[in-house]
């Protein structure tokens, strides 16, 4: 049984493996229903809203009613797929952000299964419908579980800067375990990059076994070739320190690159970590790959009397084909750049989130598990059901929400900066 | 319990055609009005796996589930174990991690000698539901207890195969079971035996990091986790399984303390007593007692293992002496196992069709619905305690 066989037997590659084509096409899927039912709901909110106003004299502020109503008038407009992948990228890195507040820090690999439980949970979930505040801290919670990092529902809510219980933690967990079609195993790349580093550490030290299919290979000529491959980007002191900087610039992109792109869903973990490595250090990371399957063709063909078919290496379209997915993925993993470091990326964020801001579905907005009504996979999900009181109950709670977060103004979980939105109560 | 579930549900929600996904969506702008989808993508791929199938009886209740036989919609003769989470009450922190632990490895095992997780859904409850294979001929438990039932080296050559396959394909994949023992090992339709209930189980931990050493129900805890080790290997689970080998050769539990620490007193006994020259490093763990000089047991040696157990032979009984090396070091690796010549050498292991049997459907229903770690109160145990193994040497 090879490694390959096991990872094929992975939920990971079952459920959550995908072409670029197939992943786009779930994503519009996913928006398309979502945009229809965000629709569907605001209609039946909005005679619930006109028809409360004369009758409900409690009502604090009637005035302001005419600057709710106004946007929902026109054809509401709903994110794009474009749109949802932003805002859920932003989330994904403020996972990170808020596993680094613990302390200690929550472990890289807790805060890489949550985020990508964001990732898959947005597949067949979209933003407006639950918006990824509410589900973050729960996703990462739920890592924390999962990944054998025990603490406390309390010390983790604790642990979240501003105002968070633990039912605000907690509500959405089962929505998300859903979601993720209650699979929680994710298969990262991080351990292979430290097999790698351990290996080329070998060989540095002229200790390295051969790789199974070159057997001519000898400690000594992996070494000999290691100390002839073309200088790292950055020059170092010493083989060692090469193959440390190159193992922490790796790191560093899997921890971030890797996590925020859509890497996961379209390459396996050891093409994750050698498309970064690929990065890195790239004579370094060939070296690698070359000591495992043979250089490229020419490099085996000397001015010597031997047949040309003796000098083909064998793994060459192996090799070819393995050195065309890591660039791909390379490519990908290159072109990111943080959203919060970027203004331009800032500011069309800020238009995205005041965008969702009018088409969050208004029947969503309580995950709480105790609220009479499930608000997951429950009868009153369907439209039919739903009663006409039931909307008119949460179109007067959602208004109430929007005055007090007016008067209040945003004091949310991370800060202003992206206008005042609506979170779930 | 025999009412469907499922009867009740709205016939809105794809009765009619429960295999067919409405996934469509229309762009709305259209002038004829759409039907609107009546679920989120997402809850629409929860209902098609629920309605895959039909909850027949209730077969058993435990702390931790309810369990019900079951059958695809599509065949009625294909039996499945719908396994219903309880809700804990006291467990505010959400999901439970023995349920959490189950559903995760499960979900990533596909091996015949590992129960089969055919599917995870929920109900409008917000209660999980499990999936299982059906496994009706109950477990090695009972087949163990149960004096009618004669059987001899080649069918505890086939059992013991068939559970070593298991945990080899476990850590192969890097997950120890933490709580291997006799009624975790069911028995399905054919003969095979296949290792369930991994409410304790959990990746290897990388390395220098801590896991917790309470796990194993006690009769089958090796001795490095009664001495508190937080770092440990594969090798827990082999001792657990050379003690269910002791187990099928004896038909009672070998060493089986009353308390922790007398699980440790009788290991001691029965194998030796661990010391700084046959277990290095053993003293610093952080539960170790020290133990008095004048009453250590020398390690026993294969003279000891050949006299206990003369019917596994002197091969098997060499087998079972690398099962249960005190140091988990020297102890026998789940590829080892499954390499020694015992497997080869006659009597060959029974085929599944000619295993001693016994039919055990409501067994299956209690097995799944106990917690990790629990053991069932039954006239074996107090048989446990009455054995002396001072009048063994």
């Amino acid at each position: 049984m090879i490694e390959d066989d096991i990872y094929r037997t992975s939920s990971q590659f079952r459920l959550w493996s995908y072409t670029r084509p197939a992943l786009a096409s779930l994503r519009t899927k996913t928006n398309d229903i979502a945009s229809e039912r965000v629709r569907a709901a605001l209609q039946r909110a909005r005679p619930a809203q006109q028809s409360t106003t004369p009758s409900a004299a409690g009502t604090p502020q009637p005035g302001s009613d005419g600057e709710t109503k106004k946007p929902e008038e026109k054809q509401i407009e709903c994110l794009t797929p474009e749109e949802e992948l932003i805002l859920v990228r932003y989330y994904c890195e403020k996972t990170l952000e808020l596993g680094e507040t613990y302390k200690p820090p929550l472990p890289t690999m807790v805060r890489a299964t949550a985020i990508q439980y964001l990732h898959r949970f947005y597949l067949t979930n979209s933003p407006m419908t639950y918006h990824p505040k509410s589900i973050m801290a729960c996703a990462l919670f739920l890592a924390t579980k999962t990944d054998n990092y025990y603490m406390s529902l309390r010390q983790f809510a604790d642990g979240i800067p501003g105002e968070t219980s633990t039912d605000d933690v907690i509500s959405p967990e089962f929505l998300l375990m859903q979601g993720l079609r209650f699979t929680f195993d994710v298969r990262h790349p991080f351990r292979g990059l430290e097999g790698g580093v351990m290996e080329l550490q070998a060989i540095a030290q002229g200790q390295a076994p051969p790789a199974p299919h070159i057997p001519n290979q000898t400690a000594q000529n992996l070494l000999q070739k290691l100390k002839s491959i073309a200088p790292p980007p950055i020059p170092s002191s010493s083989i060692n320190d090469r193959i440390a900087r190159a193992h922490g610039t790796t790191r560093e992109t899997l921890k971030t690159a890797a996590q925020m792109t859509d890497a996961y869903f379209l390459y396996t973990p050891s093409q994750i970590w050698l498309s970064a490595f690929l990065l890195a250090d790239k004579p370094l990371a060939e070296f690698y790959l070359d000591t495992k399957l043979g250089g490229p063709l020419t490099e085996t063909i000397p001015d010597g009397d031997a047949m040309e078919t003796d000098l083909k290496n064998p793994l060459y379209e192996l090799r070819t084909k393995l050195f065309k997915v890591l660039t791909e993925c390379s490519a990908l993993l290159g072109a990111y750049t943080t959203l919060s470091s970027d203004p331009d990326q800032m500011k069309g964020l800020k238009r995205i989130a005041k965008k969702l801001y009018h088409c969050q579905n208004p029947e969503k907005i309580n995950l709480k598990r105790d609220s009479g009504q499930p608000a997951v996979a429950g009868a009153a999900d369907s439209g039919q059901v739903t009663s006409e009181s039931e909307s008119e109950r949460l179109a007067k709670k959602r208004k109430l929400e929007l005055e007090q977060k007016a008067r209040s103004g945003a004091s949310d979980m991370f800060g202003p900066e992206l206008v005042a939105e609506r979170t779930k109560q | 319990m025999a009412a469907s579930p499922f009867a009740s549900r709205s016939p809105s929600v794809a009765v009619t055609s429960p295999n067919t996904l409405r996934l469509k969506a229309s762009g709305g702008t259209a002038s004829k009005p759409t039907p609107m989808p009546d679920q989120e993508l997402t809850e629409q791929l929860n209902a098609e796996v629920r309605q895959k199938y039909v909850k027949d009886k209730k077969l058993g209740e435990g702390t931790y589930a309810v369990v019900y036989l079951g059958h695809l919609r599509d065949d009625p003769s294909s039996f499945v174990a719908i396994k219903k989470i309880k809700v804990n009450a006291e467990y505010k922190d959400g999901l439970t991690m023995d349920a959490i632990r189950e559903v995760k490895y499960l979900q990533e095992l596909s091996h015949p000698n590992v129960i089969a997780l055919h599917d995870v859904f929920s109900s409008k409850d917000q209660n999980l539901s499990l999936v299982l294979e059906f496994l009706p001929r109950g477990d090695l438990e009972m087949l163990i207890k149960d004096g009618d039932i004669q059987y001899g080296a080649a069918d505890i050559k086939a059992w013991m195969g068939m559970l070593a396959r298991g945990v080899w394909f476990c850590h192969e994949n890097f997950v120890l079971h933490r709580d291997i023992k006799p009624n975790n090992l069911l028995v399905a339709s054919d003969g095979e035996v296949k290792l369930a209930d991994f409410g304790l189980a959990r990746s290897f931990a990388d390395p220098y990091l801590n896991m917790t050493h309470q796990v194993i129900t006690r009769w089958y805890r090796p001795p490095e986790l009664l001495y508190g080790a937080r770092q440990y290997s594969g090798a827990v689970d082999v001792w657990s399984m050379g003690m269910v080998f002791a187990e099928l050769l004896l038909r009672v539990p070998f060493v089986a303390g009353n308390t922790d620490l007398d699980q440790t007193s009788k290991i001691c006994e029965a194998f030796g007593t661990p010391t700084e020259d046959n277990w290095p490093g053993v003293t610093q763990l952080p539960n170790y007692i020290p133990t008095d000089p004048a009453h250590r047991v020398p390690l026993q040696g294969r003279d000891f293992f050949l006299r206990q157990f003369p019917t596994a032979g002197p091969v098997g009984a060499d087998l079972l002496m690398s099962m249960c090396a005190l140091d988990p070091r020297k102890r026998s690796t789940a590829v080892q196992v499954l390499r020694h010549n015992w497997w080869t050498m006659d009597p060959q292991p029974t085929r599944n069709e000619d295993l001693p049997r016994k039919t055990g459907t409501k067994k299956m229903g209690e097995d799944l619905s106990r917690r990790g770690g629990e053991i069932d109160d039954g006239p074996f145990k107090n048989a446990a305690r009455q054995l002396d193994f001072g009048a063994m040497k």
